[in-house]
């Protein structure tokens, strides 16, 4: 690889780049990057907006970023805000805060706490995620998935001062997967091998292969099983 | 007249893959983002595959996912302009097994072995190969079948095609037009065979990688 021939970019402060191809990309401050860019490292920190597509093989996001494009990641790091009008597609993804796609994400990895808004498709081969708040996705699709509820951490509390009535839940229409491990969630249609439907949960539909659990206090109105 | 579909639940029964190992494929580009096809049923929203298609494709996966990565497999799937210039002599149709003997001989033209043919000219090749050796028709119709494909094929120029092998009281024709359109017969005849471009090409592309 001629990575070593590709210019570094280096942002403090206040500043407007064009996009371009770069080796290190690292951005400090209140910074907007009109066009693609694509990256072998990138790490900002503070407040960003670009217009166009990311790509990079190691992101890292600590603040509030803001993304017209899609967004093409090897391992990511998201500590912050993102919010996306593109899709997301890469290897991983590690998250503490607060993920929002208007289209898919496609990742083989998903971990962290938080919440995530998901408009089209979450796929993931291993999810496990904790909740701090209400996140969606319109579907999810999976290997294995297993929501947790976070308790009162200084997420919770902050976005609870902001939206009045905050709900810790994870809504979907529609959740597959091969394990399946949930807390408070509401979906209208759960498929799996092995469901596990926890605390808090109102499913309307669960159709199982291999096993299901449904705990006490959880709500599900139809349960079926399918295949040997 | 629409393509056959099949539900996501139906494809997993049928081919004992799991929800993990569909998504994955779909992660990997193994399974175009099309043939995902989203119907409202009276369960909700569901997903439904253009059957033949997808079937092939997973015993694809199926059989060479222990010899490649997904990754190798996702590449060389996904690389349809390539293909389209795919160019193979005579001879490596009739090693690979991509057209059966009797058909090289027939269209084939053994005398030249080492002739090459375009990836248009292979395709006719495996439309008619593939009815003939159905049964579907005899020798005769094989000709005409190849004769057709051969003029008519130029002029969709890439669009999706569709072509009808049709019988009324013993006399067949054929008939190409585009995919998706409505075609009606009077009652007398009898669609034998139905072919489209895209399945046929599917199909091709699995025994050309393979």
């Amino acid at each position: 690889m001629e990575k070593k021939e590709l210019p570094d970019l280096q942002m403090d402060g206040v500043n407007t780049a064009a996009g371009g191809k770069y080796n290190k990309v690292n951005i400090n401050g209140v910074s907007k990057i009109n066009g693609a860019l694509s990256a072998h490292t990138y790490k900002c920190d503070g407040v960003m907006k670009m217009n166009g597509d990311l790509a990079a093989e190691e992101i890292e996001i600590n603040g509030n970023f803001r993304l017209k494009g899609d967004l093409q990641a090897g391992v990511m790091k998201l500590n912050g805000v993102l919010t996306g009008d593109g899709s997301l597609r890469g290897e991983s993804c590690e998250l503490d805060g607060m993920l929002k796609l208007k289209g898919n994400c496609e990742v083989e990895e998903m971990i962290g706490q938080g919440v995530f808004t998901i408009g089209g498709l979450l796929s993931a081969g291993r999810i496990e995620f904790g909740l701090n708040g209400l996140a969606e996705a319109g579907e999810i699709g999976v290997e294995s998935l297993i929501i947790r509820k976070t308790g009162s951490a200084a997420w919770g509390r902050l976005l609870g001062g902001i939206i009045p009535k905050f709900k810790l839940e994870l809504r979907a229409k529609l959740i597959e997967g091969d394990y399946i491990d949930l807390e408070y969630t509401a979906a209208d249609v759960v498929r799996g091998g092995t469901v596990i439907i926890g605390e808090g949960c109102t499913i309307g539909r669960v159709e199982y292969r291999t096993g299901l659990t449904v705990h006490p206090g959880a709500r599900v109105e139809k349960e079926e099983k399918h295949g040997a | 007249m629409e393509e056959e579909l099949i539900s996501k639940k139906d494809l997993l029964d049928e081919t004992g893959i799991s929800y993990g190992q569909l998504y994955r494929w779909k992660r990997k580009q193994l399974i175009p983002e099309e043939w995902f096809i989203r119907k409202s049923t009276f369960t909700g929203q569901e997903t439904f595959f253009p059957r033949e298609r997808i079937l092939g494709r997973v015993q694809h996966i199926l059989q060479k996912k222990d010899d490649l990565s997904l990754d190798e497999l996702a590449g060389k799937l996904s690389e349809p302009l390539s293909q389209h210039q795919v160019i193979l002599t005579v001879a490596q149709l009739r090693e690979r097994n991509i057209v059966s003997d009797s058909s090289l001989e027939r269209f084939g033209r053994p005398d030249s072995e080492g002739m090459l043919l375009t990836f248009e000219q292979i395709l006719n090749l495996f439309a008619v190969d593939l009815l003939l050796s159905k049964g579907e028709l005899n020798l005769e119709e094989a000709d005409r079948l190849y004769l057709t494909l051969g003029t008519h094929t130029p002029g969709f120029a890439g669009r999706n095609w569709e072509l009808f092998f049709v019988r009324k009281m013993g006399v067949s024709f054929y008939l190409m037009a585009l995919s998706g359109a409505e075609l009606a017969f009077d009652e007398g005849v009898r669609v034998v065979s139905r072919l489209s471009l895209a399945d046929l090409t599917e199909q091709l592309k699995v025994r050309l990688i393979s």
